[in-house]
């Protein structure tokens, strides 16, 4: 992450891992800037402008459901990951372990 | 929020102009929460809302490339879907369609026998404004394609078939057999045309070829020779920087030589204009007097084959020069 060099790579690699990690933590229903800080504490440092498309684009593919609530002063749209929404994490979760294991497997031949 | 000056205000006005009118609504009131919500915990944090504002507004950045994303619009002219197709298109009509205009452009101020500096200037508008018009107008095609969401195969869809043809470099046989029978064909209608003629004269033929011992004798020089050159082509099998230029000697001689036929009146049959001036009559005589400033009827006639005289050798000696280009290209494999 300190090599600007290597920036381009890291972002590639960590874009598709957003939705997986946006999917996961939408089971128990949250909105945008909830989400921002609690993708960045659990490891995924996400910027505001990468997140709000990434929301629409997967509510338009029925994977988030969304709702205003409208309780509290300002209205706020909440998402809650759909049943499609999970099949796709599941789908996501297996094929991160698996190129988790294919990348350590060649670590190890290497050795 | 009163303050119509506002970082946050300007922001969502900027995204909303760049939206499609269906989908504005719903994305500018999405926007308006997403951006409400950066911005209240910086104030509780103590921030000004002026200097929150201009902090997440900043972080959302360009309005237009923000809405594109949004949106999944592409943010480019031409994408990776269609780049190769177009760059393929741009560069066949880059070389086909300036030669084609350029040619007709000439071809034009010759008849209209325009001075040498009025032709070189119209060529070079002409040649700018076709490479502009060319480049515009495909790459505006592919914009709409990439912007409609095209998915159909078009005909610019590639496929193994149109890899080109290592075979074409090689010179072999049929191009011999090509030529040879050219040649032949070419020598069979010059004495059709002496013995038998090709217009119905209700009388004896009149040849279109001046039947004068030169013209033939120039021509018949040149048959030969083109024959020598295809059989050496033949024998050396390949193109070679030599056989090149012996090609653009030959092309150039035999431009340069019949043009000098045309010009000084030795290559197309006097009688044969007498007659054609005869036969047309008063219909005639009037197209003539119509086309005195272009030297007469005889004198278009006349630019045109001159222009045919050196438009081929011309295509002669770029094709030979192209054949041995590509040779050398692919030679590191052969």
């Amino acid at each position: 992450m300190n090599d600007t060099e290597f920036d381009g790579h890291l972002q590639e690699l960590r874009r598709g891992t957003i939705v997986l990690a946006s999917l996961m933590l939408l089971r128990t229903p949250g909105y945008g800037y909830g989400l921002l800080e609690q993708l960045a504490s659990a490891g995924f440092p996400t910027d505001a402008n990468t997140l709000y498309p990434l929301l629409r684009r997967l509510e338009k593919q029925g994977c988030l459901e969304s709702e205003w609530n409208t309780d509290e002063a300002r209205p706020r749209k909440f998402y809650r990951t759909s049943d499609v929404g999970l099949r796709l994490a599941t789908i996501l979760t297996q094929e991160v372990a698996a190129i988790a294991a294919a990348t350590a497997a060649l670590t190890e031949r290497e050795d | 929020m009163t303050d119509t000056n506002a970082y946050a205000d300007r922001y969502l006005e900027a995204v909303s102009r760049a939206l499609p009118a269906a989908s504005r609504a719903e994305i500018v009131a999405e926007l308006e929460a997403s951006l409400a919500e950066q911005v209240e915990p910086r104030i509780a944090q103590g921030e000004s809302r002026d200097e929150a504002e201009r902090h997440v507004v900043s972080e959302f950045g360009e309005p237009i490339a923000y809405a594109s994303s949004l949106i999944d619009r592409p943010m480019w002219l031409v994408g990776p879907r269609y780049y190769a197709a177009w760059l393929r298109l741009l560069r066949l009509l880059l070389i086909i369609v300036p030669i084609c205009a350029v040619g007709a452009t000439l071809l034009g101020q010759l008849i209209a026998r325009a001075s040498v500096g009025e032709i070189f200037g119209g060529v070079i508008a002409v040649l700018i404004g076709v490479i502009v018009h060319v480049c515009f107008w495909t790459t505006l095609v592919f914009f709409i394609l990439e912007r409609t969401g095209s998915t159909g195969d078009t005909i610019l869809d590639w496929d193994p078939d149109r890899l080109p043809k290592a075979a074409e470099i090689r010179s072999g046989r049929p191009d011999l057999i090509a030529s040879l029978v050219f040649l032949a064909i070419v020598v069979g209608a010059m004495l059709w045309d002496l013995l038998l003629g090709f217009f119905p004269t209700g009388g004896t033929p009149i040849p279109i070829l001046n039947p004068v011992p030169v013209t033939w004798a120039v021509l018949l020089l040149f048959v030969v020779a083109e024959a020598v050159f295809a059989i050496v082509l033949y024998l050396r099998r390949r193109w070679s920087t030599a056989l090149a230029v012996a090609n653009t000697v030959l092309a150039a001689a035999f431009a340069a030589a019949s043009l000098a036929l045309l010009i000084s009146g030795a290559l197309v049959n006097p009688a044969l204009i007498d007659f054609i001036a005869e036969a047309g009559g008063e219909g005639f005589a009037q197209g003539q007097l119509a086309s005195a400033g272009q030297g007469g009827v005889f004198g278009i006639l006349g630019v045109i084959l001159g222009f045919c005289l050196v438009g081929f050798p011309i295509w002669d000696v770029v094709d030979g020069w192209l054949k041995l280009h590509r040779l050398r290209s692919a030679a590191p494999r052969a």
